[in-house]
């Protein structure tokens, strides 16, 4: 399988990012990863990414503002927001303001990867 | 149709009925309720029968007086008609010597005198005495008597002899009824004096009797109104003790006091609810932070195990051992969470002592020694000598004061000053110890919420949200406070209220009961 996506992940826990690349990457995507949300915006705008894998709680910026940044500079960008812990109305904010799908903590790359196999689908339409 | 609201009660259990249970009484109420009653109702109808009273006693007196008066004049008349009568017996007698007039007519003078004597009889003897009227009466019939024989007598020289005995009795007779009438008109002026003075005496002890009746009824009423305002201060700082009678009656105010009574009994229960909805925020955030703080290290977990499984095959066998070694980290970081959340859930015995507070503060310093050295912080503590003993666990608290300390330590730049001084608690049987740092201080939005659990201003991995509020429950649960102040860019102070032991022995209690 070559896709060749361009992922984001956004994660302050340093180890999400470090194990989800390697793991995506195996898809054969180009996968990069961010603990500063901030930074990973400022990579954003340099570079266009067809899917966006965030953590939503994080001290300086938190999920849902790199949502509508994200979607703010490209529309067709799929958002998937990780929850730390899965409440109805946080992932309904989330739906709302155009995210792609959401996964709750603690998830297997598996589950993160059928994800991002619907999102590619999506993108391929 | 002319209705007042009480003839028209509402219906039991409607929505609007007072939440007060009829027949249910409370504790505190019964001493209110079981006073006798002296209302300041019947105290302002007393004050005023005593007045009254007063009024009506000189108004009896004053026309006792006046009837008095009147009876004296009427008397004093009846006298003058008596001195009239002996002045004209008296001038028929000399007539009589002189020219040979008829002496019948003086006769008939001194017949009447005495006539006016008999029928006062009791009023002169009453004013004079009964020997008075004794001598008058006999000196009348003295007179009598010489006066007969005088008309008797034959020739001027007998009546010349009678007529020294004559003269006495008769100047005697005269002197002794002008004596009388010149009395009596002394004691009618008298008793009209009297009666134009009592007025002013009546009006000044009148005055005197509002001026002490009225103050007695102010100091009363205004000592009473002003303990309400002392319970309306107390309320109104959040003690809810119940109002008891400071009087042996009751009256009004025990009603005002037994409204109070509700009112507290109302507030309380709304503040019990308050502090109740105040913990299952608590709850929510502890279980929220629970949530979070443990979803961190189980995801990296779960992602570095299912990593691990699915190139189990192919990795490197440095690379296995890094993945491992990283769940073994996770699993570590998950265990302190929940070891900090059982400190904060803690429910064990505390071996409850009574401690030196220098050496228990200087031991927790030199504990947090190197993190304050590392952070180039100033820490100073400077504590009143011989302080009280406090009684507590001596590691529960020394964890407080650590957190405290460590706290400030996060919250300050390289060279800032935390300062740990002492001070008397205004409440007896406390000390307070105060940690202040010239930080940047709290913002005023989020000072209700650091004593939550799990709420946290520090980056991920360096708190758990937890030392504040385990910290607090530990305070609490020795009987003291932690409370905070700060003012955003000038530093923040923690105070930890103790309690003292004045007696230093060691005191085994068990804690959370």
């Amino acid at each position: 399988m070559n896709r060749n996506l361009r992922i984001m992940v956004i994660d302050d826990e340093n180890i999400v990012g470090k194990r989800l690349k390697p793991a995506l990457e195996k898809d054969g995507d180009i996968v990069e990863a961010f603990t500063d949300a901030r930074k990973a915006l400022e990579r954003f705008s340099e570079q266009q990414f067809d899917i966006v894998v965030s953590d939503i709680r994080m001290d300086d910026i938190d999920g849902l503002e790199v949502l509508e940044q994200v979607l703010a500079r490209s529309e067709k960008t799929k958002v998937i927001i990780i929850t730390g812990y899965a409440t109805v109305e946080v992932a309904q904010e989330a739906l709302v303001k155009g995210a792609f799908d959401f996964i709750a903590k603690p998830f297997k790359p598996n589950d993160l990867r059928s994800i991002i196999d619907k999102a590619a689908k999506e993108l391929d339409k | 149709m002319n209705m007042t609201v009480q003839d028209n009660p509402m219906p039991p259990g409607s929505p609007n009925t007072p939440s007060r249970e009829l027949g249910k009484e409370y504790l505190e109420d019964i001493a209110l309720k079981s006073r006798p009653v002296i209302s300041i109702r019947f105290r302002l109808f007393l004050a005023f029968l005593v007045i009254f009273a007063f009024s009506m006693i000189v108004a009896l007196w004053s026309i006792y007086a006046l009837s008095g008066i009147q009876a004296k004049i009427l008397f004093l008349e009846a006298a003058g008609d008596y001195l009239a009568e002996i002045q004209q017996a008296r001038r028929f007698e000399k007539n009589f010597l002189l020219y040979g007039t008829n002496l019948e007519d003086s006769m008939q003078h001194l017949q009447t005198a005495e006539e006016i004597l008999q029928k006062n009889k009791n009023t002169i003897e009453k004013i004079l005495g009964r020997n008075s009227i004794r001598g008058m009466s006999l000196q009348l019939s003295n007179y009598h008597k010489v006066l007969e024989k005088v008309g008797e007598a034959g020739d001027t020289d007998e009546r010349n002899r009678y007529e020294p005995e004559l003269r006495e009795y008769g100047g005697q007779l005269v002197s002794d009824a002008t004596n009388f009438v010149e009395k009596e008109r002394e004691a009618v002026e008298g008793a009209l004096s009297l009666s134009r003075r009592v007025p002013f005496y009546f009006l000044g002890i009148l005055m005197v009797l509002i001026i002490v009746i009225t103050s007695f009824l102010v100091k009363n009423i205004l000592s009473t109104l002003n303990r309400f305002l002392e319970y309306t201060n107390r309320i109104g700082e959040g003690d809810f003790s119940p109002i008891l009678p400071k009087r042996k009656y009751r009256d009004e105010f025990s009603q005002l006091g037994l409204a109070f009574n509700h009112m507290i009994r109302e507030l309380d229960k709304r503040h019990k609810i308050l502090i109740e909805s105040h913990k299952l925020r608590a709850v929510g955030t502890l279980v929220a932070g629970v949530a979070h703080e443990l979803n961190n290290p189980l995801n990296n977990t779960m992602l570095t195990a299912g990593l691990l499984e699915e190139d189990f095959g192919r990795l490197p066998d440095e690379e296995k051992l890094d993945l491992v070694r990283d769940i073994i980290k996770e699993t570590d970081r998950s265990k302190v969470i929940v070891r900090h959340l059982l400190d904060f859930a803690r429910a064990s015995e505390y071996k409850i002592v009574a401690m030196d507070l220098e050496k228990l503060l200087e031991g927790s310093i030199r504990l947090v020694h190197n993190r304050v050295k590392l952070a180039k912080i100033d820490l100073q503590i400077k504590l009143t000598p011989d302080l009280p003993p406090v009684h507590g666990d001596e590691q529960a608290l020394q964890q407080v004061f650590i957190n405290l300390i460590l706290n400030a330590v996060d919250a300050l730049p390289p060279k800032g000053k935390i300062a740990i001084t002492d001070s008397k608690s205004s409440q007896g049987g406390f000390i307070e110890i105060k940690i202040t740092d010239n930080g940047a201080g709290i913002p005023e939005h989020i000072l209700p919420r650091i004593f939550d659990p799990f709420f946290t201003t520090k980056v991920k991995e360096k708190g758990t949200g937890l030392g504040l509020s385990v910290s607090q429950g530990i305070v609490r649960r020795l009987g003291g406070n932690i409370t905070v102040e700060s003012r955003v860019g000038m530093g923040t102070t923690f105070t930890v209220l103790l309690p003292t032991t004045e007696v230093p022995s060691s005191v085994s209690a068990a804690a959370d009961s």
